[in-house]
């Protein structure tokens, strides 16, 4: 539950250039499945609301779940078995997020969501490219890498589990390939 | 949290949390429907105002840095590469009124309060619950977080470098608070099974007064968004 | 009897070796008991199995008959039927607190709030609560704002507050200073007259003194069970390490056993 903030402020603390908003999501889909990880997402996206007072959070409230559910299909199929798996569920991810998160920024927002990817756009939109296509393709960028991260770290994190902790969890046998 | 619950006496820390929850939600479904550029304007004007009124006015410094941003790229990407002002204006106004609003919230209400009015309409209690224990669990998190990296940076952990270096130091760091995390909430669910509800109904021991003026208001304001919407969808 | 323990075991879901094997054992009103031994004997476990959180809401598989005020407080009914009647302190008190409180007063009312009693009975039982625990300069303090010590004493109050037939209490010291400790010890006695007072501890130095029975346990089994100046005097207890501060100083100058077990008694035996 707060674990996705917790490692927000570690992100911050280590000054990574992405969001990394969702590990605590995908992390959760890994260990206990698609239905906890949808609570996760959706207690999560409300904590860092709250947290960060910036409302606008609260709209990508869709994308959040979406990745819950993507990552608790990726982990029941055992995408997290090895290092090109892992990316390509990563990538996968990423593209699904940039799209659900396309027409919220564009209709919702005008395009501009805050931090990087605004810059990301504006360089696009600079360059002659139309609003509409400027804020799928710097959402594509920023999601794609972002996410590719998330699940890298994700399987980290879950191969480097005590063996004790692991027999808590239903999923991770399986979400590593060793069921 | 960049805006607590801040103690106070004003109009909206009297009012039943509802009417405060009410009075936000109206903001975000308004400023969607009322007239553009006027209206959506005069919202922000309307919102500021309130915040002012009801004793709040220091939710607008941090309201002000959460939009600043907003509105440069807004600027930049509708006004000065494109050619479209009033729509960088719009928007702008919109994010405004509904950071601005949210802030409102969170500074009237203890979450406490608004889970004891949840519960006192029947919302179940392991609902609101885990609601606020998880947003009182946050600032514990973020101290056992900084505590954890503190700790490996003593045993040598580098945290700066290359991008792949960086993304290797979480792990480290990650695995702890996993750790340290899922001990706490087992505790948690220690405590709430022993000092939690039994089969009674639970005693709300302050409940907060819904009074005829917040059911005016409430009832007030809801009536006013739907003339909105209908003006919207027919004009 | 107000508990009754008998040949109770259990198993952790992640553990593969039992962590409490075939307990018997009573409790009653009256008396204050300890339950020490090292890290990972089972003190802690065997509240938690009293209290019906194991495995109630740790998971596992707990073997034996357990009575509490005649209820199973592993299962649905018993776990209703003793709701408010067994109160738990554990420890890390900060993970107790409710998060819907403003102030140490509506924390210590949340337990009776939660049963469902009349306002004013919660008022009344608050009260008694914070006045028993010293902690009523601290009643309009927001929670989140306390020290350990101070929390730690505030959760005392809030399982005190419910007013059970059974105080479980898991290191109640451990956050306080040495005074401190010693005064929430000394409170042990007088609760021990109309509560079933049980403490997993490993301070014996502060805990001993104020209690009427001690039970050793050793790698999940009952080692001993009986007056703290029996148990803790005996040779095999104090070499384990599981004995009072007191009792290893004698055995370390040569004394012969039985050990004097408090800091009076070893003062006496070297008197003479």
């Amino acid at each position: 539950m707060g674990i996705n903030l917790a490692l927000g402020q570690i992100t911050a603390v280590i000054h990574l250039p992405i969001f990394l908003d969702t590990v605590g999501t995908v992390l959760v889909a890994g260990l206990s499945g698609t239905w906890v990880a949808l609570a996760t997402g959706f207690l999560s996206q409300l904590v860092f609301t709250v947290v960060s007072g910036n409302f606008t959070w609260l709209w990508f409230l869709p994308v959040q779940l979406a990745v819950a559910i993507y990552a608790g299909m990726s982990a029941r199929l055992g995408v997290f078995r090895s290092v090109p798996t892992t990316l390509a569920g990563g990538i996968g991810l990423g593209i699904v997020a940039a799209v659900l998160s396309w027409p919220i920024s564009f209709y919702i927002f005008g395009g501009v969501t805050g931090g990087g990817v605004s810059a990301v756009i504006t360089a696009l939109r600079g360059a002659g490219v139309s609003l509409g296509w400027s804020v799928l393709l710097g959402g594509l960028v920023s999601d794609v890498i972002d996410k590719t991260v998330t699940f890298l770290l994700v399987r980290t994190v879950l191969t480097s589990l005590p063996d004790r902790m692991k027999a808590r969890f239903p999923v991770v046998t399986r979400a590593l390939g060793r069921a | 949290m960049i805006v607590g619950y801040q103690p106070g006496t004003g109009v909206l820390h009297r009012a039943h949390p509802f009417t405060t929850t009410t009075v936000v939600g109206v903001a975000m479904v308004l400023t969607f429907t009322l007239p553009s550029p006027e209206g959506t304007l005069a919202l922000v004007g309307v919102y500021v105002a309130l915040a002012v009124l009801a004793g709040i006015p220091r939710v607008l410094l941090p309201a002000a840095i959460i939009v600043a941003p907003v509105w440069l790229f807004l600027v930049l990407i509708h006004a000065v590469i494109g050619d479209d002002p009033g729509r960088a204006l719009v928007f702008g106004a919109r994010i405004t009124t509904m950071v601005v609003a949210f802030l409102m919230l969170l500074a009237t209400i203890h979450p406490g309060r608004l889970v004891d009015a949840l519960v006192d309409r029947g919302v179940p209690f392991a609902v609101g619950y885990l609601l606020a224990a998880t947003l009182q669990a946050v600032p514990r998190l973020q101290a056992q977080g900084r505590a954890i990296l503190d700790a490996q940076r003593c045993r040598g952990l580098r945290v700066r470098g290359s991008l792949a270096r960086r993304v290797r130091a979480i792990v480290p760091l990650a695995v702890p608070l996993v750790l340290a995390a899922l001990a706490e909430v087992d505790a948690r669910a220690f405590a709430l099974q022993s000092r939690g509800p039994g089969g009674r109904a639970r005693t709300a021991i302050t409940p907060p007064l819904d009074t005829t003026r917040d059911r005016v208001v409430r009832w007030g304001l809801v009536v006013v968004t739907l003339l909105a919407i209908v003006f919207r969808i027919v004009g | 009897m107000s508990i009754e323990l008998e040949q109770v075991s259990f198993t952790y879901p992640s553990g593969a070796a039992p962590v409490l094997r075939r307990i018997g054992a009573e409790f009653a009103v009256g008396q204050v008991t300890l339950v020490t031994g090292a890290l990972g004997s089972g003190c802690s476990t065997l509240l938690l199995t009293m209290a019906g959180l194991a495995p109630h809401t740790t998971g596992g598989l707990r073997e034996g008959r357990v009575s509490v005020l005649g209820h199973d407080p592993a299962t649905e009914e018993g776990h209703k039927a003793l709701a408010g009647r067994v109160g738990v302190l554990l420890p890390m008190p900060w993970t107790q607190l409710s998060g819907m409180a403003f102030t140490v007063r509506e924390e210590v009312a949340f337990g009776p709030a939660n049963l469902g009693w009349p306002r004013a009975r919660i008022t009344d039982a608050v009260e008694a609560a914070l006045h028993l625990l010293d902690v009523e300069h601290l009643a309009q303090r927001d929670p989140r704002t306390l020290s350990g010590g101070e929390l730690q004493r505030v959760m005392f109050a809030a399982v005190v507050s419910v007013q059970p037939d059974v105080l479980l209490l898991d290191e109640p010291a451990q956050e306080l200073d040495p005074l401190a400790a010693r005064e929430v010890y000394a409170l042990l006695p007088a609760l021990a007259q109309r509560h079933t007072v049980v403490v997993a501890t490993t301070d014996l130095d502060r805990a001993v003194s104020v209690s009427d029975r001690v039970l050793v346990m050793d790698r999940g089994y009952l080692a001993s069970d009986g007056l703290p100046s029996d148990v803790l005097s005996t040779l095999p207890v104090v070499q384990s390490g599981a004995s009072t501060t007191a009792a290893t100083i004698a055995y370390r100058a040569g004394c012969p056993a039985p050990f004097p077990v408090t800091v009076d008694d070893l003062a006496v035996r070297y008197r003479r």
